[in-house]
């Protein structure tokens, strides 16, 4: 029988089974306990660590799985925040379950914009365009006097999600508990996507378009909902970053932004389900480390990091660390059957 | 019925025409192997049926539908499987993945979303069955860039046969491969059922003959000549063309 | 008249700067198949450079506008000899660290000149206005214009009348046979890209006084020329100099008209251009 032949491929011995769960129980850890007992501005930066590694992982849906480097992507990150920010000045409208679907549909709309044009050309000009398209929106976020306080370019002085419970009120560990629980949600999402027929449809157009076109996928078609996806969720990560930052401002529309991504991705492996995590955590807390003693500086060390990275780390750091499983899992875990 | 039927295709590319009204047609089951020599529009005319490249003039008629200016996706659809010249595969994918897209590929469920391909279990026995067909079974999580070039085509060749299409196109199918291996592959055409149409192009005589019930032979985009094997290997003229290159090709002595 | 003079002369005198960076922009990525990203940022590094050598020192504008050419030239040829090269064959890997460079070098430039004041300049020789056929002209503009025209034609002289230029564009439509022909490729790659760079360093400062110096300015400055290759074609001296007279006009007169849209003018131009005909006006087919 089929299924029984399938069981058989996927029976181990419990050693295969530990190694197997290790990475998770090692996020659990990592994710769950231990900021519980870190100091309150360690848990602020574990909460910008998931909120940048929302939207790496966005990012590395259409770079690492689809193959098209898009350039610009704060774009939709910056379009989810400035919904939010904006309507929480001019209408007051604070609840989470309002702002946070208002915010992915509003990046939404632009990412499907975007990528309606972006895609009418291939290469290059998807470079260039994409990256227009960015710059955008940065001059929109500049001169729209709506979308700025007292004249300054930006919108501050912006509260925490109101979650519509009486009596509750926010603290550092809550908000960090608060941003995880979304995070994971929208990982799993993400989780599923990499691993369905859709996902797998998109790394076959990254690997050769044109078979995949001979094989019967509708390869614009598939590059354009990768588009509208990676859209929703890096609007979900500028939700959560706009309640997180309690700031928004044309920066995070721009080059600088878009910039962060790129390089957690690949520093932590394109193309990979943890990659986009990994090379967020080690961004951000380098950021914050270089912050206490070259605060200036930063952005050349982030910009060595990166040619270094582009250079020599091939793959990213989820690859040697794949690998390192791999191999303790074939010492020590099952036989191939 | 025919399988397929092409009517006056050309192609030009600037003031090349690489192919020049071209008409033939495939009966359901024909096994049509396409030869000539290097340049002579083969590949052209492989991208053409399959909709790669849109002719500059002419039509196209599959299973009696007019598929001119249908894209490749929709020709799969309908019953379309192509190998290509250089292989193809995915090779940063593994052996698995490689074959469960080729499945998805004519299958609806292939715009699913947020359910595991690998929970598919009637494809999933499926690509087992075909892997376990050519003895790559054991590589299932091996990238296929890491594959031997027989390896690699035996799988391209296996996963073009995998959907049971109506029209199979192969594109120099033995390219690369030996003696041995070239004829596993006439065993495969010669066992396939009477509803595949193959279309075969290829530099290997051994294989055309040995798999063709009839032969076209192209020269600079045109059809020169159209008949049973037999008759194409006895043609003066094909024969002109194919002494004509090997003389040229380094004989320094008479012409 | 009034208002459509000084407006033509801006609009065709910032053209004629957009040109002179897309062109090096536009044959770099005809060429060598890469974007090169940081193309902007040698602008920005040769207004820096210039205002140096014109301003701080106070040395001859010229000179500065050579040394600024030089300092784009310098900083192009690091970026290809010792990054890109060692990146062949692999165009997305180059683009990303052409964009990193963006990165770098505008914070570099933070460091060495700081903050975030916008520094314009132009020679002494160059301020005022003077009068032909009785209306005023802005001098520098007329410079500005003077010199785009003489490079544009010695570009496209050196395109399409030299085999220097035979070579750059058979090597653009077929590398391997190029190569083949006995033609060290590589070399004339970097002899572009340094021309190229030093050409964007050096309208660093003779565009200063339109835009000045300032430290994103090598963005700024690359979204122009980015849209100005959309707009006139890819790898082409005549494409450049259409899509960058097109696009100064079209911003300088966007942004006299309707202020409130002064940066989306020229987006729209490229959206249309987006939808009619992708490859640019004057695109080559590739």
């Amino acid at each position: 029988m089929a299924t029984d032949k399938i069981r058989e491929a996927f029976r181990q011995p419990w050693q295969s089974q530990l190694i197997r769960f290790t990475p998770y129980i090692a996020g659990a850890l990592l994710l769950v306990i231990l900021p519980a007992v870190m100091p309150s501005y360690v848990q602020s930066i574990w909460t910008r660590f998931l909120i940048f590694a929302l939207f790496a992982s966005s990012y590395d849906l259409i770079y690492g799985h689809t193959g098209l480097l898009s350039l610009g992507h704060a774009a939709y990150f910056g379009a989810g925040g400035y919904a939010v920010a904006a309507i929480m000045l001019h209408y007051n409208i604070n609840s989470f379950w309002i702002t946070l679907p208002l915010g992915i549909i509003m990046a939404t709309i632009v990412s499907a914009g975007f990528g309606l044009l972006a895609l009418r050309v291939s290469g290059m000009y998807f470079l260039l365009v994409t990256f227009a398209f960015g710059e955008a929106l940065y001059a929109f976020t500049w001169n729209m006097p709506w979308l700025s306080t007292h004249g300054m370019q930006g919108i501050a002085g912006l509260p925490r999600p109101d979650l519509g419970i009486p009596g509750f009120t926010w603290n550092t560990i809550s908000f960090y508990y608060f941003i995880l629980v979304v995070f994971l949600i929208c990982f799993f999402l993400v989780y599923r996507i990499m691993n369905s027929p859709f996902g797998h449809a998109l790394r076959g157009i990254r690997e050769g378009e044109s078979r995949m076109r001979a094989l019967g996928y509708n390869t614009w078609l598939y590059k354009y909902i990768a588009f509208i996806i990676t859209g929703a969720f890096a609007g979900a990560a500028g939700v959560l970053f706009v309640y997180y930052n309690r700031f928004i401002s044309p920066t995070h529309v721009g080059v600088a932004t878009s910039f962060l991504p790129m390089i957690m991705v690949i520093i932590g492996g394109s193309g990979t389900l943890l990659g986009p995590v990994i090379g967020a955590f080690v961004i951000v807390f380098v950021e914050y480390f270089a912050s206490l003693f070259t605060p200036e500086r930063w952005p050349l060390i982030l910009g060595a990091i990166f040619v270094a990275a582009i250079m020599y780390a091939r793959g990213g750091i989820s690859i040697h660390l794949t690998r390192l499983w791999k191999r303790l899992d074939y010492r020590y875990g099952s036989t191939k059957s | 019925m025919e399988a397929l039927r092409v009517e006056g295709l050309t192609k030009g590319f600037g003031g090349v025409h690489a192919l020049s009204d071209v008409s033939f047609s495939v009966e359901i089951g024909e096994h049509l192997g396409i030869i000539g020599p290097n340049g002579a529009g083969k590949t052209t005319l492989f991208n053409l049926i399959n909709g790669q490249l849109p002719p500059t003039s002419g039509r196209i008629y599959f299973f009696g539908r007019d598929i001119t200016n249908m894209p490749t996706y929709s020709r799969a659809h309908l019953g379309q499987s192509r190998s290509f010249q250089l292989i193809s595969l995915f090779p940063n994918l593994t052996v698995l993945d490689n074959t469960m897209i080729t499945l998805h590929g004519t299958k609806l469920s292939r715009f699913q979303i947020l359910r595991p391909t690998y929970a598919y279990l009637d494809l999933f026995a499926k690509a087992q069955e075909i892997l376990a067909s050519i003895a790559l079974w054991e590589q299932k999580d091996e990238l296929v860039k890491n594959l031997s070039y027989g390896e690699q085509r035996r799988l391209e060749i296996a996963l073009t046969l995998a959907l049971e299409p109506k029209l199979l196109l192969l594109d120099e199918p033995s390219c690369g491969l030996t003696g041995a291996e070239s004829t596993e592959i006439v065993d495969i055409l010669n066992k396939l059922g009477g509803n595949i149409t193959v279309l075969l192009v290829a530099h290997d005589m051994d294989l055309v003959f040995g798999v063709a019930d009839r032969v076209i032979v192209l020269h600079y985009g045109k059809i020169i000549a159209n008949g049973k094997p037999e008759d194409i290997r006895i043609d003066p003229r094909v024969k002109e063309i194919y002494m004509g290159i090997e003389e040229n090709a380094g004989n320094t002595a008479t012409i | 008249m009034e208002l459509l003079l000084p407006n033509l002369v801006n609009g065709i005198s910032f053209g004629m700067i957009l040109f002179l960076i897309a062109a090096g922009l536009s044959i770099v990525m005809g060429l060598m198949g890469i974007v090169n990203l940081a193309h902007g940022a040698l602008y920005m590094v040769g207004a820096y450079v210039g205002w140096t050598i014109a301003v701080q020192w106070q040395l001859s504008f010229w000179l500065a506008v050579f040394v600024g050419g030089l300092g784009g030239a310098l900083v192009g040829l690091l970026i290809e000899r010792v990054f890109l090269r060692r990146l062949y064959k692999q165009p997305n890997e180059q683009v990303l660290l052409t964009y990193g460079f963006v990165y770098i070098l505008s914070n570099l430039c933070i460091w060495v000149w700081g903050g975030y004041r916008r520094l314009q300049f132009t020679a002494p020789a160059l301020y005022g206005s003077m009068d032909i056929a009785g209306m005023p002209f802005a001098k520098d503009r007329l410079v500005i214009i003077a010199i785009g025209i003489i490079i544009a034609v010695a570009l496209w002289w050196l395109q399409d009348r030299t085999r220097v230029g035979a070579i750059v564009r058979a090597g653009m439509d077929d590398k391997e046979t190029t190569t083949g022909l006995g033609i060290n490729l590589n070399l004339v790659f970097t002899a572009v890209f340094i021309l190229a760079a030093f050409i964007a360093g050096a309208a660093g400062v003779i565009g200063a006084q339109l835009l000045g110096a300032y430290s994103w300015l090598g963005t700024d400055i690359l979204l122009y020329a980015l849209i100005v290759v959309v707009v006139g074609g890819l790898g082409s001296v005549q494409g450049a100099l259409l899509g960058g007279l097109i696009i100064g006009l079209i911003d300088t007169f966007g942004k006299a008209l309707f202020p409130q849209f002064a940066m989306f003018t020229i987006y729209l131009a490229m959206i249309a251009i987006l939808l009619a005909k992708p490859s640019g006006l004057l695109g080559r087919k590739t």
